[in-house]
Formats: structure tokens, C-alpha cells, sequence
């Protein structure tokens, strides 16, 4: 597995080893169904506004509109779910990657209304499947504390071997380097 | 050796940090795409968008300039214009001991990366026109949502130039450029040998004890 770091050999000792049948899921399509609820994998009749606002309920703060929509323009893997009379998205979660190696899990959000009834935990396996038929077996994501017991059972493991999850916290950025002017191109 | 002129870059930098929140854009700032296209372009001009102004242009600029003992002068080349050599590649993953991967796949890869950011060495013989050697020496690359998040993946020196800071500069200015596109949320997953050396880089693991977790890793 390829991580951001500075080159180093990586061991191919494996502690636990995916599943190998074909994908079940905790709860079936034709239940989802039943319960009037549509597995949706793009964002075509996805109410942008609709999905902010399940985000904000859910806890995140709102964001620009434009580039949610954009978000999801770029995020070729997706799975919600919409509640069938309104069509409005009631469960969410969403990959960002380069198709081949890695990708990352974001927005992972379920309307409050509907926590409780494993459609977040429909969403995840749903899109960790679409993932890894696609070939995509680095598959990672960040965890608040308290979900982290939640991705656990869907196959997830923190800090695998030491690796840490980071993020660039500074609030300005670095400088350019001494000489460069910004915006001239090399001749 | 180098000119440090940058009162005016600063200056022009100092105003238009101040329209953007770095950490997460919850503002739409309306002149934002103009005041960038002005810092690229190195003029003061913030009206229209001309179609050239529309796409970021890639930054490629030299980090350092040595003279050899033979007299060959050494530039080091950054780009986040992101032209690699799947094959290029391929014999610097070699060189720093990483298993081969397909190359088609490593390809597409690329193709399908936000960025992708190189750093070469070119050496400049002191001699006749067009004996210059270009050789790729570092690279680093991020997948993102064009939106909100990056991560980046697969960062690599040359172990011959490695301990001269590159690795550093490397990091800082795809920093720089994910910035300046916007891209508030980035991140990446570190090895626990060199979570210091991304640490010392403004980067922080577990923020707000927020854990980085991995499908069955195989490991």
C-alpha cells in the first residue's frame, strides 16, 4: 500500500484478510425497497439543498452549494439512498480517488429522522463493494471517536501498523521559495 | 545568488489570503478566481477573465541552482503540472525500493490525480546548446473532490538527492498550489517513520482525535 510518506519498504504480512464471497449485505436491496426507500449510485435527482440540509442535521457545518455540487461532480463513487414518496436523500456517503489504487470516503451523513435502522451502515457497504469490484482495494477514510466503533465492523481498522491519519492545520500557507515570482513560467 | 524581491509578491499574497479561509472556503469570495488569476499572471490587472485566465496555469519554477565541480550547473525543477514518464517513474520507485505496478494502471492513476507534482534535475552542460540531462527525481501526487479535499499519496525522492530539503519543498509547494485552488481540506496518511518530517510541515495527525482508518489493510 502506497501512503504519503517518504519511501520505505512495506511488509505484505496479512492480519486479517478481507472477504472473498460475493458481497451481502447486511440488509438486502429488496428490503431497502420494502421500506420505500431508492439505491441511488449517481447524483442525478439528488436535491443539492436537500442534501445539505441531512448534512447539517447530521452535524457538519453548511457548505457552499456550488461546491458540494461540485464535490459530487468529482466523487465517481456514491451511494444514498432516497426516501421514496419525497425522493429527498436520507442516507449519504460518497468517494473521492484516482480509480485504480486509492480512495477516500467522505460525507458520510444519515438524516437524523433515519438514524438507527442501518441505512448508514447500507450506504458504507454499498460503496466499499462498488470500490473493490471496481479494483480499488486501498480504501481509507477519517473517523471522528465516536464513529470509529462504527466503521470497525464494516471491515475498517485505525491505524493499521502505526500509520497516522494527518492534516494540514497551519492557517497560512508555506512560502514560496526565495527568487520565485508566482505566475512565471520557467523558460 | 538569488534576488530576494518578494516585497511586492507579499504584498499582493497579503491581500488575497485575506479574502479566502484557508482551513474550509464557507464564503464564496465573488473576486477570488480574478485576484488569483492576477498573482499568476504577475500583474496588478483584477477586471476580466480571459479564456487563458480560466484553467490554473502549472506552476514550474526552479527550487535550486548549483555548480558542479565539472562546471555543469544542477537546477532543481519544481512542477505541479504533473507530465510524468509512467516509465520515468518506474525506475524512481525502483530506486527507492518499491515494488512494480502495472504500468498501465499506474497511468491511469495519474491521469485520474487532482495533482500531480515532480521535481527534476536538470543539468546544464557549459558547453554547446541541447546537452541538457532532465531527470526525474521526486514526485508526489493528490486525489481530491476539486472541491473540499486532497489527500496525497505516493511521495518519493531520489535517494541521491534526498537530505537537501527537497522532499520539504516538494510538499510545500503542492501545499501552496492545492491552496490556491481552493482545496481547504488536505490531508494524507503517514508511514509512523515520517510522521515528524509531515509534522514539521504544518501537518497534525488524530486532529480532534479524528482517526485515519483503512479497509482490511494488508498488513
Amino acid at each position: 500500500m502506497n501512503t504519503g510518506r517518504m519511501a520505505t519498504a512495506f511488509p505484505a504480512v496479512h492480519r486479517r484478510r478481507p472477504p472473498v464471497v460475493a458481497a451481502i449485505f447486511s440488509t438486502p436491496d429488496e428490503e431497502l425497497e420494502r421500506r420505500g426507500l431508492s439505491l441511488r449510485r449517481t447524483a442525478a435527482g439528488l436535491d443539492i439543498e436537500a442534501l445539505n440540509s441531512v448534512f447539517f442535521r447530521a452535524g457538519f457545518p453548511r457548505r457552499d452549494p456550488v461546491k458540494i455540487r461540485r464535490a459530487l461532480e468529482n466523487s465517481p463513487s456514491m451511494v444514498w439512498l432516497a426516501d421514496g414518496s419525497s425522493g429527498r436523500p436520507v442516507a449519504f456517503a460518497r468517494a473521492a480517488g484516482d480509480g485504480v489504487f486509492n480512495a477516500v470516503v467522505w460525507d458520510v451523513a444519515v438524516d437524523p429522522d433515519f438514524q438507527g435502522l442501518g441505512l448508514g451502515k447500507a450506504v458504507m457497504e454499498r460503496l466499499v463493494e462498488d470500490l473493490r469490484s471496481g479494483g480499488v482495494c486501498n480504501i481509507a477514510l477519517y473517523a471522528e471517536p465516536k464513529v470509529v466503533g462504527f466503521y470497525r465492523p464494516l471491515g475498517f481498522a485505525a491505524d493499521p501498523d502505526g500509520i497516522k491519519g494527518m492534516v494540514y492545520a497551519r492557517k497560512q500557507p508555506p512560502p514560496l521559495p526565495p527568487g520565485v515570482m508566482e505566475g512565471r513560467k520557467r523558460k | 545568488m538569488f534576488q530576494v524581491s518578494l516585497s511586492q509578491e507579499s504584498v499582493q499574497a497579503q491581500s488575497t489570503y485575506l479574502c479566502l479561509d484557508w482551513k474550509r472556503a464557507t464564503k464564496v469570495c465573488p473576486l477570488k478566481a480574478n485576484f488569483w488569476d492576477s498573482i499568476r499572471s504577475g500583474s496588478n490587472r483584477t477586471s476580466l477573465n480571459t479564456p487563458e485566465d480560466e484553467e490554473p496555469l502549472p506552476q514550474e519554477f526552479v527550487l535550486t541552482e548549483r555548480t558542479q565541480p565539472d562546471g555543469t550547473v544542477e537546477e532543481i525543477v519544481f512542477s505541479s503540472g504533473g507530465d510524468v514518464d509512467v516509465y520515468d517513474l518506474q525506475a524512481l520507485c525502483d530506486k527507492v525500493g518499491w515494488p512494480r505496478r502495472p504500468p498501465s494502471k499506474v497511468a491511469t492513476a495519474l491521469k485520474n490525480s487532482y495533482m500531480v507534482a515532480t521535481l527534476h534535475a536538470i543539468n546544464r552542460s557549459s558547453g554547446s546548446e541541447g546537452n541538457d540531462r532532465k531527470q526525474l527525481i521526486g514526485m508526489a501526487r493528490a486525489t481530491s473532490d476539486h472541491a473540499f479535499n486532497a489527500t496525497i499519496w505516493d511521495v518519493l525522492v531520489d535517494p541521491s538527492y534526498q537530505g537537501r530539503g527537497l522532499g520539504k519543498a516538494l510538499i510545500e509547494q503542492m501545499i501552496r498550489a492545492l491552496l490556491q485552488r481552493d482545496i481547504g481540506n488536505i490531508t494524507l496518511f503517514a508511514d509512523d517513520k515520517v510522521v515528524d518530517f509531515y509534522r514539521n510541515l504544518g501537518f497534525e495527525p488524530d486532529p480532534q482525535g479524528i482517526k485515519g482508518m483503512f479497509w482490511y489493510p494488508r498488513y
